[in-house]
């Protein structure tokens, strides 16, 4: 695709929803039917644009394609971005995702439909950003960036306890990703000091190697942030909260590509800068991700709410995919990524069915439905396709993330294998059981009219995820063809790292050499 | 040698003067007179300081000098005294407020500012230290009938000569053990009499410690809530953003070369870190216990002289001159807010007052809710630059520690920014609240302050080529 090489698609891509966003803002006194008609084809046109990396995108070298640079504010803080085959379906689940997440709102946000529209494209522009990064000070940017539209979203359209929800998912986030920043700082300075230029690239970062001892600390900072954001078990508490509080297309996009960040970052980031640090700490890493698989899954059985048992068990899906991260080899990254995908297509879907079931009775406690299949029968069918491919259902899906999984992670360390096979069990138990007690059983009320099937614009939301998750179940091989070379770069990158080759000791005593700006006086 | 090295400053006591002046005289109760000249004065001021640029001049032997560094800083001073002065215009009459004297004061304050920057002579800092203390104490209290403004002046006054007293009696030390008044050549050691290093050093302590007054640097911060708090809305932003400028500046232009030369410089360094650790964490716990923005913003301005400092002890000129420019941005715009949706002659404060604002006035709560969020340090605003760039240099220069204290305290400070936010977007509008519409001159002020923080975060290009030149040619 050679005439591609000049379209600036990737900062299309990223800055489009943006632009979107400007041009809201500037709508004048337009119904809140133009305003969600622009905002759904602005992310429509985005998805589109991200179909043309797709198809455009080869994949063999393993290295960063469509790759656009610009010196930015110097001193090694530059705009890069590029994908490759890691990001390049994350770049396309964000931009799947929105356009769905705004349908879904059609309804339900009916109060300031401007700000929402306009926060919710922000966002995407965020996630994008974050994918698409090649400069580290470009990644943190939109890292945190994208915290603001998230907070808006839970905090103005959430629930009763929206305020307290945002603010704990802010500070937490925040508490992370202020440490890894100073752990960026480190890394600028010790690159400078090694080879005597500034760069936060991160390919160049991921070829130098750091001391043993800087490398535990900046991958602690590092790992911190990520696994706050995964959230890895014993860092998960907010996410309950926000998910619950959060209103459908928050839930929707925070589930599906936030906590995605995470994982992202640790195989971006993370594990390629500081290879050694994670080999000593992926024991422990490893272990908790089992303990969140195994914790994840027997709360989400005894929750009450169905959006918190959504939420716990993102917790312990994606303590599956951290494990398999953590098992550092090359079946279970790709399975990680897989699964990634899987966990917010299936997420996705099962918190937009939620949505759905809340928009027609406005409650989400399991006790107050029963018998609904009998009102709903075609969502009750999309309903339990989702389910199904969160549950691992071979033919769908999860199951291919899950057996990729579990081969690595098997390969890695038996028993932890064993021990996260049970989210197999458990996955299988709650979300059946929900189903058994939300859709089946005797109507709780049977004069009740409020159950009614689906729409047509809700169809047009939930059909395109349960095509997916069909399609990527039956041909796996199409998207992981695309991984394949750079998750094999990725893997070979952490056993062939060359012998360490700079050092700055932490913490390092304050130096006073005299430089540039001290000599203050003439 | 050249008389154009007087010029900014001639231009701003001449307007000065004849703010006050046309102030006094004139019998029409024509207060624009006054602060139209008071504009053009600072218009020339600022063309003066444009010319200067690039020319090293100086007067007095050398002990006025302007130098890049200090050129940067005048331009911020000759901005924040226009700002404010743009947002008195309705501001004050409404409040029984002199705009003729707010004028005047406000030039004469910019006057000692300008001498304290461009100054490496202790007298001559002091002289310039004194002529803004008196102009700013006068300042504080210009809501004569009001008893909280009256209070802050006295406190201020209060504290501020005992603050001129230190210095004072620091610049006798020093002097009497060095015969030196330079900055530099006071400190070597190689003066007349260096018999004594520990008096010299208690010299000097005296004066950083006069000069953290200034800053509102704990543990010499206690003035400052109250003061800011009780002073006229533009008086506050002014307060809070140039005399820390001066001050930082100062004591940049002292700390950096005694702490690469003394001998006791990891005494001096540490007892610097850990009042710069204090100051962020005083300044942001007491922030979130506020109920009321404007002495939560006070709270915020302490915390934010502790990340200032960061630069200093990192001995970082460029990220301190872009922290204070960004900072001038954020800080006078949230006051621009703060004094927009008080009413006709009624204060509007509290974080109930910003109930609703988000449904009131969208367009205003946005502003404001940028500002928060640069304080805060969120990208892509200029705050989040602004700590990037001291906080990196910390780090570079091996202030691990130190890095990490500002970013928790940083952490610390997006609570209460974001509560502001949290009474503007996600509570229910209080009862309507008459805007001063009709004041084009402070959105005017708010527009800039926007554009700057917005600019400065995103593309920032020039200005930082500019920063980094004045540093690296000067020295």
């Amino acid at each position: 695709m050679r005439s591609l090489a000049s379209v600036p698609i990737v900062s299309l891509i990223t800055f489009l929803p943006f632009a979107g966003a400007i041009f809201l803002v500037f709508i004048r006194g337009g119904s809140a039917r133009a305003v969600r008609a622009v905002a759904l084809a602005v992310s429509l046109l985005t998805l589109s644009l991200s179909l043309v990396l797709f198809f455009g995108f080869d994949g063999a070298s393993g290295l960063p394609e469509f790759v656009e640079r610009a010196s930015w504010l110097g001193r090694g803080l530059d705009y890069h971005v590029g994908v490759d085959g890691i990001s390049l379906f994350l770049v396309m689940l964000a931009a799947f995702l929105t356009p769905l997440a705004l349908l879904s709102s059609w309804r339900a946000i009916d109060d300031r439909v401007k700000e929402f529209s306009l926060f919710v494209l922000l966002l995407e522009t965020g996630m994008i950003g974050v994918f698409v990064s090649l400069n580290l000070f470009l990644f943190y940017v939109f890292w945190e960036a994208m915290l603001i539209p998230m907070y808006f979203l839970i905090g103005i359209w959430g629930g009763r306890r929206r305020v307290y929800a945002t603010m704990k998912f802010v500070l937490f986030t925040m508490f992370g990703s202020l440490l890894m920043l100073v752990a960026i700082f480190v890394l600028h300075a010790a690159y400078y000091r090694a080879t005597g230029s500034y760069s936060l690239e991160i390919a160049d970062l991921a070829a130098a190697s750091f001391a043993p001892a800087l490398q535990t600390w900046l991958f602690l900072a590092f790992g911190l942030a990520f696994a706050i954001k995964v959230p890895l078990f014993p860092l998960h508490t907010w996410l309950p909260d926000a998910h619950v509080e959060a209103p459908t297309a928050g839930s929707v996009l925070l589930a599906a590509v936030l906590l995605k960040m995470g994982a992202y970052g640790f195989v971006r980031l993370g594990i390629p800068f500081f290879p050694q640090a994670a080999a000593s700490f992926a024991p422990a890493l490893s272990l908790l991700a089992v303990v969140g698989i195994v914790y994840g899954g027997l709360m989400a059985l005894v929750q009450k709410d169905m959006k918190s048992l959504v939420a716990y068990s993102s917790v312990s899906h994606m303590g599956l995919v951290m494990l398999a991260v953590f098992s550092l080899n090359l079946e279970a990254t790709e399975g990680a990524l897989y699964q990634m995908l899987n966990h917010g297509l299936s997420t996705g879907a099962l918190f937009l069915c939620v949505g759905i079931l809340y928009e027609r009775t406005h409650t989400r406690l399991i006790a107050d439905y029963g018998g609904a299949a009998a009102r709903m029968p075609v969502f009750a069918g999309l309903f339990l396709t989702a389910m199904l491919s969160s549950a691992g259902l071979p033919g769908l899906n999860g199951f291919v993330g899950e057996i990729l999984c579990f081969f690595g992670i098997f390969a890695a360390n038996r028993v932890l294998a064993a021990l996260a096979v049970s989210t197999v069990i458990l996955s299988a138990g709650y979300l059946l059981w929900l189903y058994r007690r939300v859709m089946h059983g005797p109507l709780v009320d049977p004069g009740d009219a409020r159950l009614r099937d689906l729409t047509g614009r809700e169809l047009a939301y939930l059909v395109p995820i349960i095509v997916l998750i069909v399609f990527m179940g039956l041909f796996p091989g199409i998207f992981l063809r695309k991984m394949d070379a750079s998750v094999s770069r990725y893997i070979d990158g952490l056993k062939a790292k060359p012998p360490i080759a700079m050092a700055l000791d932490l913490p390092a005593p304050p130096v006073l050499e005299p430089t540039a700006g001290v000599e203050l006086e003439r | 040698m050249s008389l154009m090295a007087l010029a900014p400053l001639l231009a701003v006591v001449a307007g000065a003067l004849a703010a006050l002046l046309l102030e006094a005289f004139l019998k029409r109760k024509d207060h624009e007179l006054s602060a139209t000249a008071a504009v053009l004065a600072l218009l020339a001021a600022g063309f003066f300081i444009v010319r200067s640029w690039g020319l090293e001049l100086g007067y007095f032997g050398g002990r006025l000098s302007l130098d890049p560094p200090a050129l940067l800083l005048m331009a911020v001073f000759v901005v924040a005294a226009a700002f404010v002065i743009l947002m008195s215009l309705v501001y004050a009459p409404r409040r029984d407020i002199n705009l003729g004297q707010l004028c005047g004061l406000l030039l004469l304050a910019v006057a000692g500012l300008m001498i304290m920057v461009s100054s490496a002579d202790w007298l001559v800092v002091f002289l310039g230290l004194e002529v803004l203390s008196v102009a700013s104490y006068a300042l504080a209290g210009l809501r004569r009938n009001d008893r909280a403004s009256s209070e802050a002046a006295a406190k201020y006054f209060l504290m501020g000569s005992f603050a001129g007293a230190f210095f004072v009696f620091g610049l006798a030390l020093l002097f009497g053990t060095s015969g030196e008044l330079d900055f530099v050549a006071s400190l070597s050691g190689s003066g007349a009499a260096s018999g004594s290093p520990a008096a010299s050093l208690a010299g000097l302590g005296l004066i950083v410690a006069a000069l953290f007054f200034k800053i509102a640097i704990a543990p010499f911060h206690m003035w400052a809530p109250d003061v800011y708090e009780g002073a006229p809305t533009p008086v506050t932003a002014f307060l809070t953003i140039a005399p820390k400028a001066a001050g930082l500046a100062v004591l940049f232009r002292v700390l950096v070369p005694a702490m690469s030369r003394n001998g006791d410089a990891s005494t001096l360094m540490t007892v610097i870190s850990v009042a710069a650790v204090l100051t962020m964490f005083v300044g942001n716990l007491a922030a979130l216990r506020q109920k009321s923005v404007k002495r939560l913003l006070a709270y915020s301005a302490i915390a934010h002289s502790g990340y200032l400092l960061v630069a200093v002890i990192s001995g970082d000129g460029p990220g301190l001159v872009f922290y204070l420019i960004a900072y001038l941005f954020m800080n006078a715009g949230a006051f621009g807010v703060l004094a927009a949706i008080s009413g006709q002659g009624v204060e509007r404060t509290t974080l109930a007052d910003f109930a609703g604002l988000g449904r009131r006035h969208p367009w205003l709560a946005a502003s404001m809710a940028f500002f928060l969020l640069s304080l805060a340090g969120f990208p892509p605003t200029a705050g989040f630059l602004a700590k990037f760039y001291v906080f990196s240099a910390a780090v570079a220069k091996g202030h691990v520690l130190l890095a990490i204290a500002a970013v928790l305290a940083s952490l610390i400070s997006v609570a209460y920014y974001l509560r502001v936010i949290v009474a503007m977007y996600m509570q229910d509008a209080g009862p309507e609240a008459a805007l001063e519409r009709d004041d084009p001159a402070l959105w005017l002020v708010i527009f800039l302050c926007l554009f700057g923080v917005i600019q400065l975060g995103v593309w920032p290009g020039n200005l930082l080529t500019l920063i980094r030149l004045a540093f690296s040619v000067a020295f």
